[in-house]
């Protein structure tokens, strides 16, 4: 297929950039790079402690701190968005650096380019190189590091905090620090450093009655040789690690002190507060505005036309809102075809009917799925859709921005606090070093905050008027003109063959973003796959969104394959079960979550369980969801999720995010939809983008399994996929009404 | 617009959308009413009208104002996170095209009139169990008949419009 949308054209130059990136930084990485594993070049210190340490504190290496307190504190690159990284990461490395936990704090990483996250990006690029040798290690590392700064990798997201930057910097960042400390007071006391040991951030020498609490020898540790592989600790060793310790963030959410974006006043500034209204239709912009009643109204500074959106710039965030909803502005007109959902299908259904039974871009191929189909006994088809989905974080989206003296300083909250600092820098025509981005706490992300302009839009607001501003953007506005989850149209096949088995999957869909093995059921044995892609213009832009394109591949291969079970005359978890034959891990998952959900146990009248299960970012997810259906409408009773991630780090945290995926996923299965209305969302606001409420979430139980002894797989997103599935499965095990489409609740209206 | 990404290894792609500087919007109309911290130049006529305001309907349009975050009554306002109340005396509760009301306010049968929204407005969800509107309950009778008197004329058929 040579159809590409522009997107797709823009995706593939980009990934040739990258792969020139990594060439380039080759090169540069040659010779000095002798670093450790979650170290910096050098260990700089000097350079980074004004940046990070305050009075009496003293940078052991760029990710601990020691204070003359004896406060260990982690200093953490990734960003909470509730997700509870901030934590887990400091868990991790306390437990190598023997701290006492009580005193061990978090502070986030500046926007700085020593804080890139390193192993996140390797992750992501060479997951080969992640378990490398302990002679090759520095040097990946460097490479990595260089990379990372390079494309200004400073990202939460990907559910990969724990699984690379815990692993890879924070564990490894501690366990140097460790022997750096134990280094310094070897040499103090004259004793041999191995008989030195270390527990609750104390140094002892047991021989000679010596013992000094870590701020004592903090200073003397930044001078000893930094061990670039230094020995972890093994599972039996671990103290903290694996277990459920409270987070830190916890006091601060529940008193009220915690500072979100939103809440940001930065000290001494002067604050004017601008609403904003964008174009209703995805690349359309302001032709004229008539703000003469705005003019005249309460509090009002400015009325700017920005060509891309109007602002309004008043004394308070509501004067503002206020005045904006009065000004009367004539749009541009869109040259998109696409008004409505049924021509967004329609542009959909034409690529899938050009590409036909076996053309379109190859994503996965096995055997050969046309000639098993030709031979196979039953052949079942299907379509399935799905629509947009908007994000809808409760921290409504905000930026507060001051431009002066030719440098800007950001306040937001924000998953790519760096790539937000270029995009400034770029739209203002600075220097990025002139650009400071401040990225407090996140009241939800979800994907939303992957994007970067919404600063650059507040810095615009910022220059033009030369005040420091707050801009806010409405419920509305981020309903309506964000970035989305796409909307899609899958049709699948399948060939049984006499006794029931699958022997051929042929799937075909037009939107492949994000991970390119979302689409693959490669945990199933089945001998002939064929998996494809029509791509298709796409009305609304596309922004990852939780569990990005598994949220709708699970959905689609799931449903079907409990088609393919039905067909087959097979109960759905034990046809699972028959196409798991060589992965124990996925079948001990399926077994422990038919024990714990009681699968094969009786149901009340009315009531039917669906069972679905999705690897997604490492982790393995089985989930079953029973619905009760006496109503005639489903009301969502009880979930249970079995999880296998390797390794969990903190099993109170992990449930939480495994949780909240689930009533994520299925508010979305639920309600979740955007619909289009002259090329316009018509949904604006939580009264028509709803959201599961208390009462109508099921009970959650959630089960993990350790197979391994490290964290391979995350905990954010992978709770998600299984859960629309699961449930839909439910309905049609009650009541035999096959769901191929989203939302449900409109179905049963 | 100009977009940079970090595509990682077909796994995951970052993308952040920035404007650009070789294509940067230009400001295109700046239109400066005051200076933050000088006082209101111009003063609006509304809220002249409402400053004197001695009879009802005005006082319950300044009430009205902690409603407008919902609700329009601009005749051709579009619902928001409320119904549009343009036209609401004498309308059925639950009946605006276009707006998605609660089951229970659907089911209600209640026809809007002075003593029904003094009811609702007094206890939203207690007088329909079921309604979505959680917030802006008006526990102050003097403001609930205000509201209700401005509520009144806000229609193509009242007295004197």
């Amino acid at each position: 297929m040579n159809d590409l949308s522009p997107d797709k054209k823009e995706r593939s130059k980009l990934a040739k950039w990258s792969r020139r990136g990594f060439i380039g930084a080759g090169v540069l990485a040659g010779g000095g790079l002798l670093i450790g594993i979650g170290v910096r070049p050098g260990n700089p210190v000097s350079a980074l402690s004004p940046k990070v340490a305050g009075a009496g504190e003293n940078l052991v290496n760029s990710w601990v701190k020691i204070g003359a307190d004896n406060i260990v504190t982690a200093i953490v690159p990734h960003c909470e968005m509730g997700q509870g990284a901030h934590s887990v990461l400091a868990q991790m490395l306390a437990d190598e650096l023997d701290a006492d936990w009580d005193k061990v704090r978090v502070q986030q990483a500046p926007t700085d380019g020593s804080y890139v996250v390193t192993d996140t990006a390797r992750m992501f690029v060479a997951p080969f190189t992640m378990n490398a040798a302990d002679w090759i290690e520095p040097t990946w590392n460097g490479l990595f590091t260089q990379i990372a700064r390079m494309a200004d990798a400073m990202i939460t997201g990907g559910s990969s905090s724990i699984r690379t930057t815990g692993q890879h910097s924070m564990r490894i960042a501690g366990a140097a620090a460790r022997g750096m400390l134990v280094g310094a007071a070897a040499q103090s006391w004259d004793v041999p450093a191995d008989e030195i040991t270390t527990e609750n951030s104390t140094l002892i020498h047991k021989a000679s009655g010596k013992s000094a609490p870590y701020a004592e020898f903090a200073s003397a540790a930044a001078h000893q040789p930094m061990d670039q592989t230094p020995r972890l600790k093994t599972p039996d060793q671990y103290r903290l690690m694996g277990k459920s310790k409270a987070r830190t963030d916890i006091p601060a959410k529940i008193n009220g002190t915690a500072e979100f974006g939103i809440d940001s006043v930065p000290e001494g500034l002067d604050l004017s507060y601008a609403a904003l209204v964008r174009p209703p239709v995805p690349g359309t912009k302001v032709v004229s505005m008539n703000a003469e009643q705005a003019k005249t109204m309460s509090g009002v500074l400015q009325i700017l036309n920005m060509d891309n959106f109007v602002a309004v710039l008043a004394d308070s965030y509501w004067q503002a809102q206020q005045a904006i909803n009065t000004v009367q502005i004539e749009w541009s007109r869109s040259e998109s075809p696409i008004l409505t959902m049924d021509d967004q299908y329609a542009a959909f259904a034409a690529a899938l009917d050009e590409a036909g039974e076996a053309g379109g871009d190859e994503a996965a191929k096995k055997g050969d799925a046309q000639g098993a189909f030709a031979s196979a006994a039953k052949t079942i088809e299907a379509e399935y859709r799905v629509p947009f989905l908007a994000h809808a974080p409760m921290e409504p989206i905000n930026c507060t921005a001051h431009v002066k003296d030719g440098k800007c300083d950001i306040w937001a909250s924000t998953q790519v606090p760096l790539m937000a600092r270029s995009g400034v820098a770029e739209t203002l025509g600075l220097s990025a070093d002139d650009v400071m981005v401040h990225h407090p706490y996140l009241g939800g992300g979800f994907g939303r905050r992957l994007g970067a302009d919404e600063m650059s839009m507040a810095a615009r607001v910022a220059a033009a008027t030369g005040y420091p501003v707050k801009m806010i953007w409405s419920r509305e506005e981020d309903t309506q003109k964000a970035l989305y989850r796409c909307a899609d149209l899958a049709r699948m096949r399948a060939g049984l063959d006499e006794s029931g088995k699958l022997v051929a999957f042929d799937h075909a869909f037009t939107q492949r973003h994000d991970p390119a093995e979302a689409c693959v059921p490669a945990m199933y044995d089945i001998a002939n796959t064929s998996v494809r892609v029509a791509p298709a213009e796409l009305h609304l832009p596309f922004q990852a969104w939780r569990s990005v394109d598994h949220s709708q591949q699970g959905f689609f291969i799931e449903s079907f394959i409990d088609e393919a079970a039905h067909e087959a005359g097979a109960d759905p978890l034990e046809y699972r079960m028959e196409m798991l034959k060589g992965s124990a891990h996925h079948v001990a998952v399926l077994k422990k979550l038919a024990e714990i959900s009681d699968w094969n146990g009786e149901t009340a009248a009315g009531h039917a369980k669906g069972v679905a299960m999705v690897e997604s970012f490492g982790t393995i997810v089985g989930e079953v969801i029973e619905v009760d259906m006496t109503s005639g409408k489903p009301r969502l009773v009880n979930a249970w999720a079995v999880c296998d991630a390797g390794y969990v780090m903190n099993p109170d945290g992990f449930k939480n995010q495994i949780e909240g995926g689930i009533v994520f996923g299925l508010t979305a299965a639920m309600y979740g939809e955007l619909e289009l209305e002259d090329g316009a969302i018509k949904q604006s606001n939580f009264h028509d983008y709803k959201m599961l409420r208390m009462d109508e979430t099921p009970n959650i139980e959630v089960a993990l399994i350790n197979s391994g002894d490290v964290p391979v797989g995350g905990a954010g997103e992978p709770g998600l996929p299984p859960a629309a599935p699961a449930f839909t499965n439910a309905i049609f095990a009650a009541t035999g009404k096959r769901l191929r489409t989203l939302p449900v609740a409109k179905q049963f209206a | 617009m100009h977009r940079k990404a970090i595509f990682a290894g077909g796994l995951l792609t970052i993308s952040v959308t920035a404007c650009g500087s070789a294509e940067q919007p230009e400001v295109v109309e700046q239109i400066v009413v005051r200076e933050p911290g000088s006082p209101q130049v111009v003063a609006s006529e509304a809220s002249a009208t409402v400053a004197g305001a001695v009879d009802l309907v005005a006082a319950g349009e300044d009430a009205f104002q902690s409603c407008t975050g919902c609700h329009s009554v601009n005749p051709d306002g579009r619902s928001a996170s409320g119904p549009n109340l343009y036209g609401v005396m004498g309308r059925e509760a639950g009946s605006l095209d276009g707006y998605s009301y609660s089951d229970a306010f659907a089911a209600s049968e209640i026809v809007w009139d002075e003593a029904s929204l003094d009811g609702f407005l007094a206890d939203p969800t207690g007088y329909i169990p079921g309604s979505e509107m959680m917030a802006g309950a008006v526990p102050d009778g003097e403001a609930r008949k205000a509201i209700i008197a401005y509520l009144s004329a806000q229609t193509d058929n009242a007295p004197g419009q």
